[in-house]
């Protein structure tokens, strides 16, 4: 079943077109992988499927249904949640409230259901043991876990990972995938994007290829990886 | 017709007073961020200098004017250095309510000090005027606004022809590159504020011969500047004169036309209009947070 | 299960605490320390509205006296033009504040932190300005302009003092009890610059039109209460710019964003401004000035969040 759709979304800034034409579907349950070199327009896509950003042209379905217009908190509701990769922690909380907060409102849960849903979330990305530390003094490894912590207690279906796996050792790589394919199982839906590239063609179903904005390729990891272009975009033409 | 011309033409010199004035707010907040709320106490610290200078020791307002840019260097100085730097990197409430304990010190002190008398500075040449084809320029008016088109062009000129200008507006833009190419970041703030200060009390000095003077005129030349600085966009110094220049019409214009009273009024409004509608300023060249 | 938030002991001592200052009077406080602690209660609960907007929010408000004068004003006009009993010219102020509160914040609250402050600031000092003119632009003879308004005379001292303390014990009660809520938490996330919180699902600008309003109308309320109690009110007075700064350095001073920092704030500077105010007003406000520094450079947290700091936990009283 087709959750999420992107149909021609278009995203200028003054002149530059950070994302251009971009269509692409995304099945129940899948593992989507967004690659592309820096600055392809990657977290900008993301933030226009957030509802940070409204698009210029084409629009964004969820469930059939257009998102447009939407503000970022109603589509985080009705079940798209983003990661950032720049870790805004709430500062004046700590991780556990963190965590409380997005189950309240992202998730619309009663309080009693919220605090249990919190703890459950704290135990599955392991922060359990710091819970009540302030989330603004956490180390940077842990704050990974609390954005995504955050994302899994609105409830959504769709969570978009804003590299995730950045700046981890190999063994919290290998960590962090077999979480992902726990969502996976618990019937959650993603979209990574990551620079991380044997971690993201590894739990992948299908990778999509995005560079100036346009996308280049599409298709599972290894067809991705021989694509002529994909290389050229990455490292020139001389390779491909 | 006559009467809008003349309302234009004093409009045109509020305005480039108001322009020297506002230009140490709109520096301090490019710069640093900081939303100085003692600002239009500098002004009148200026003025003060001035008066007692004129009046104890018979000095020509206008030969005041290095003594007033050293003293209000001196006190710029010492307040970023021992207070506001350390301020870097919070949130920006924190300067707010800082730069209002100055206000709150300064300006009482000052009260305490003088009394809360209307005092003025006038020169032997204060009532000379010159008729332009009808219409009525005050000569020390005219006088002082040439030297704060002066003071703005020098800034101007220190901003954007000098290597520290050059480090001042590096550090503007991204504090954190201008530091990892060898600029002293706390040295160039403390040098812009300390260049604030004694540009606003310099013009100050400058207006004791136009405005009366009182300690508690702080407040409301620290509002007049908000005003010139959103209208010209925060941060911009350029942007300052045509602020300046269109809040000086327009406040000789209400003056005029309507009452005294409600210039103040338009005054917020405008500011209001301003912040909710572009808040990078007229030419929205200011910064928008 | 969420009443495990809220704990016992607090509620308790909150309990006993308004127990004791409600029979205080009965033992004999009368004339000028009922009145001072009466006035303790006011900027208790004056300190504790703002607090509980921009305390929480972080996202500052400079122009609270704003809802003040708007709430006094109200109050008086309905009372002298509208002959309406006191208590409801008090509730339907608050409801005007609300409706005011809601207006203005539908297009200041947008702005960006800077400017939110300094809009709301240039509110405040219109709604003067207008009150100040009205009626000599508009020709009628409504709002008594620079002469001000008198009200029909008050009650006993006693009154206030119990109502006052009403107003003090259901802003901290109101306080505490919406830090442990959704709306509470929801209004912690504001704090933050970019979109983590819309992220996690909070309407923002919602949550903080919510707390504009709730706050704004108890602040007006409170200024309706003032009014009755002075009998005479002017715009330079309740419209003064010094209340706002006394609201902010009260919070700021006894902790941002906690239930008690008003409490602890607020008595504490009422009662330093009564000592040295009627001999030494410009002493007082000198002394604010060099607190505010002093705080603002050492004590950025107020004095309960420092001790909340040194404690290493985030929930003390909240």
């Amino acid at each position: 079943m087709v959750l999420l759709e992107c149909r021609g979304v278009t995203k200028l800034f003054g002149a530059l077109a950070a994302v251009q034409d971009f269509s692409f579907l995304l099945h129940s349950g899948e593992i989507l992988g967004l690659i592309g070199p820096n600055g392809s327009g990657k977290t900008t896509l993301f933030n226009v499927i957030a509802g940070l950003y409204t698009p210029d042209q084409g629009k964004v379905f969820f469930r059939g249904k257009s998102t447009l217009g939407l503000p970022a908190h109603a589509i985080c509701r009705l079940g798209i949640a983003k990661t950032s990769q720049i870790m805004q922690p709430f500062t004046d909380m700590t991780v556990w409230e963190n965590v409380l907060v997005a189950a309240l409102y992202g998730g619309n849960l009663p309080m009693a259901r919220a605090v249990e849903k919190a703890d459950e979330v704290l135990q599955f990305v392991g922060l359990g043991t710091l819970r009540d530390d302030p989330a603004s003094k956490i180390a940077v490894p842990f704050r990974r876990r609390l954005e995504l912590g955050r994302a899994l207690a609105t409830g959504a279906e769709v969570l978009l990972l804003d590299e995730v796996l950045a700046g981890l050792s190999s063994v919290e790589i290998e960590e962090a995938l077999q979480l992902l394919r726990e969502m996976r199982r618990q019937g959650k839906t993603l979209i990574l994007v990551e620079h991380v590239m044997r971690a993201v063609m590894g739990v992948s179903d299908r990778i999509s290829v995005i560079h100036h904005g346009e996308k280049i390729a599409e298709g599972n990891p290894r067809e991705v990886a021989g694509n002529p272009l994909v290389i050229e975009a990455y490292l020139g033409k001389r390779y491909a | 017709m006559l009467l809008f011309f003349q309302s234009l033409v004093n409009g045109l010199l509020l305005g480039g007073i108001y322009a020297a004035c506002s230009a140490g707010f709109s520096l301090a907040f490019g710069v640093m961020g900081v939303v100085n709320l003692s600002h239009g106490d500098f002004v009148m610290l200026g003025a003060f200098i001035t008066y007692w200078l004129f009046v104890l020791l018979g000095m020509d307002p206008f030969l005041t004017l290095p003594f007033t840019l050293v003293i209000l260097y001196g006190l710029g100085y010492l307040l970023q250095r021992l207070a506001i730097n350390r301020l870097v990197g919070a949130p920006p409430i924190m300067s707010y309510l800082l730069t209002f304990g100055f206000h709150l010190v300064i300006a009482n002190m000052a009260l305490r000090a003088w009394t809360a008398d209307y005092r003025s500075v006038n020169p032997s040449y204060s009532g000379l005027t010159w008729n332009w084809s009808g219409i009525v320029l005050p000569v020390s008016r005219l006088a002082t606004f040439f030297v704060a088109m002066g003071v703005i062009l020098g800034l101007y000129y220190l901003l954007y022809r000098t290597e520290i200008g050059r480090a001042v507006r590096a550090t503007a833009q991204d504090r954190e590159m201008a530091r990892l190419t060898g600029v002293r970041i706390f040295k160039i703030y403390t040098f812009t504020f300390a260049l604030a200060a004694s540009i606003t009390g310099l013009a100050g000095s400058l207006i004791s011969n136009t405005f009366v003077i009182y300690p508690q005129m702080g407040l409301p030349f620290t509002i007049t500047a908000f005003c010139v600085v959103v209208l010209g966009g925060m941060g911009y110094i350029p942007g300052t004169l045509l602020g300046g220049m269109v809040l000086g019409i327009v406040e000789s214009m209400a003056t005029t036309y309507l009452t005294a009273g409600i210039s103040l009024t338009l005054t917020f409004f405008l500011l209001l209009l301003m912040l909710i509608l572009r808040p990078g300023g007229i030419l929205g060249k200011g910064a928008i947070e | 299960m969420a009443r495990y938030l809220y704990s016992s002991r607090i509620q308790f001592i909150f309990l006993l605490s308004m127990g004791i200052l409600l029979l205080i009077p009965l033992f004999g406080l009368e004339g000028y320390r009922l009145r001072l602690l009466a006035l303790v209660f006011m900027w208790v609960a004056l300190a504790g509205c703002w607090n509980l907007m921009s305390g929480y929010t972080g996202y500052i408000d400079f122009g609270p006296v704003a809802y003040f004068g708007i709430g006094s004003y109200c109050t008086a006009l309905l009372m002298i033009r509208g002959n309406l009993p006191f208590l409801l010219s008090l509730f339907l102020s608050g409801g005007v504040c609300a409706g005011f509160a809601f207006i203005i914040g539908l297009v200041t609250l947008r702005l960006q932190g800077a400017y939110f402050a300094i809009a709301t600031f240039a509110v405040a000092e219109a709604l003067k300005q207008i009150i100040l003119e009205g009626d000599r632009l508009a020709g009628v003879e409504f709002f008594g302009g620079s002469h001000g308004l008198t009200l029909p005379p008050a009650p006993s001292e006693l009154f206030f003092y119990y109502l006052l303390l009403f107003f003090m014990g259901m802003v901290i009660a109101l306080t505490y009890l919406l830090s442990h809520t959704k709306f509470g938490y929801g209004l912690r996330t504001v704090r933050e610059a970019g979109s983590a919180a819309e992220l996690s699902g909070v309407p923002t600008l919602r949550v903080k039109t919510q707390a504009y309003m709730l706050s704004s109308s108890l602040i007006g309320c409170v200024g309706g209460v003032e009014a009755y109690w002075l009998t005479y009110i002017i715009p330079d007075d309740v419209f003064h710019i010094m209340r706002t700064i006394q609201m902010v350095i009260m919070t700021l001073l006894g902790g941002m964003g906690t239930v008690l920092g008003p409490v602890i704030g607020g008595s504490f500077l009422t009662l330093i401004a009564e000592y040295l105010g009627v001999k030494f007003v410009y002493d007082y406000l000198i002394l604010v000035g060099g607190v505010i520094i002093l705080v603002i450079i050492l004590l950025p947290r107020g004095v309960v969040g420092e001790i909340k700091r040194r404690r290493g936990r985030s929930r003390w009283f909240f």
